[in-house]
């Protein structure tokens, strides 16, 4: 994953992690803890995550103060929502393992597996 | 004129067949071969429609030796054709066809293609922030409480567990489903998929690309289980396979009615029957290597065909 990715995902992390709206600041000391970086950078980066709407922001003074706009669960429901309808279509996005199956035809899976592995046990006696 | 017919006829004939390709078992003894078989279908019946319809359009040009010949020869090829009242419908019919054909193929790649790469790119920023890499550095885990396990192909490979996939496989479950998504990887079977659901979506009312898009479907997912197969028991693989199943998503209500083709998968895993012999894997191999060069074939006979009566000299003066 390149930088500007992984400086995101650091941001959101941190995001995620606190309750209630924060400044620039507090997320780049945050970050300065384990690196040295400049406050315009992560700066630019939360706009950036504003402007793809993953931060709301409201002004502060001079300043913005940025909260996220979805809980890290949220975001991950919508994702897997996305994944696993683009398993149902038969796209070519992305290769399932297993595409999404009836209550009825895994109860019958089970049923072949557990004839299988039968087999198998009375093979090797 | 005779040939595009043949080769109207041979494509109607080739579409006709694919119900009839899909039953028995030989593809799934062979999925490998099977795909092959299955794309050079797709690509054969697309070839002819348009070489037929070029062939209309553009009356058997001659084979000569140097370009004033040619040129010459077509000149008097061309105005014989346009002499004729229907000598210009037929070329403009033709015509059509094949830019029609072509340009609704290529759009439906194109558009198939780039929609696919843009979804991956948005999973792939979305993965940034919500996935973690598993110390074992081949795959990325994100929370989640539904089972899935899945590869997002492109420059960028992927290969992805929620966190309810890894609670529900052990060690060894675990890598029979990397290698199964690292085989889907290795052999581009997105492109494949890619391929095969533009066509259909160009064509929807071929029932040989439907079915050619669903046969290759579950075939690459055959091949995959194959390759996992190598370095793992096949058992491992259909066991992963079930565990998943069981603590996989309750399906939409938008399934295809066709079915699935797990319990297919786990049958062949758990009692895999012998892959077509030598004989059969060459004749379906060699099957679809006619598929491939049959159309261009026939369009280019008549074309060799006119080069030997032109250069005859006895027909030749005549025909003035």
């Amino acid at each position: 994953m390149h930088r500007l990715g992984q400086l995101e995902s650091a941001i959101m992390e941190r995001m995620w992690s606190r309750s209630g709206p924060v400044a620039v600041r507090d997320i780049l000391e945050d970050i300065q803890r384990n690196r040295d970086i400049a406050y315009m950078t992560v700066k630019t980066v939360m706009d950036t995550l504003h402007r793809k709407g993953l931060l709301d922001r409201e002004p502060d003074g001079r300043a913005f103060r940025y909260r996220p706009t979805q809980t890290r669960e949220q975001h991950a429901a919508a994702h897997m929502q996305e994944v696993l309808a683009s398993g149902s279509d038969r796209t070519a996005t992305l290769l399932h393992f297993l595409e999404q199956i009836p209550a009825d035809e895994v109860a019958q899976l089970r049923a072949v597996l557990d004839r299988a592995e039968q087999d198998k046990s009375q093979a090797g006696k | 004129m005779t040939a595009a017919l043949l080769l109207i006829t041979y494509a109607v004939a080739a579409a006709g067949a694919a119900p009839f390709l899909r039953k028995g078992t030989w593809a799934e003894r062979s999925p490998k071969v099977g795909i092959i078989v299955w794309q050079s279908l797709s690509v054969t019946v697309i070839a002819s429609v348009v070489l037929a319809g070029v062939m209309l359009a553009v009356p058997a040009m001659p084979f000569t030796m140097t370009l004033a010949d040619f040129l010459r020869a077509c000149v008097t090829v061309l105005q014989e054709q346009y002499s004729t009242p229907g000598g210009a419908a037929v070329t403009t019919a033709g015509a059509l066809i094949a830019a029609a054909v072509t340009a609704r193929t290529g759009y439906c790649l194109f558009s198939e293609f780039t929609s696919a790469r843009t979804a991956r790119r948005s999973q792939l920023r979305s993965l940034a922030l919500l996935g973690r890499r598993d110390p074992s550095g081949h795959f990325l885990v994100v929370d989640h409480q539904t089972a899935a396990a899945y590869c997002l192909p492109g420059r960028n490979n992927e290969i992805v567990l929620t966190s309810a996939a890894l609670a529900a496989l052990d060690e060894g479950q675990r890598a029979a489903v990397i290698a199964h998504e690292k085989a889907h990887l290795r052999a581009r079977h997105h492109v494949v998929v890619a391929a095969a659901k533009a066509i259909e979506r160009a064509f929807p009312r071929v029932p040989a690309f439907s079915i050619a898009h669903s046969e290759l479907v579950r075939l690459i997912e055959m091949d995959a289980d194959d390759r996992a197969a190598r370095s793992n028991a096949r058992l491992t693989v259909a066991t992963a396979m079930v565990r998943l199943a069981e603590a996989g998503p309750a399906p939409s209500a938008a399934l295809g009615a066709g079915g699935t083709s797990a319990l297919a998968r786990v049958r062949r895993l758990a009692w895999p029957s012998a892959p077509l012999g030598r004989l059969h894997a060459l004749v379906a191999v060699s099957a679809a290597a006619a598929m491939l060069i049959l159309p261009p074939a026939v369009a280019l006979t008549p074309a060799v065909s006119t080069a030997y009566a032109q250069t005859c000299p006895t027909g030749f003066p005549a025909s003035i």
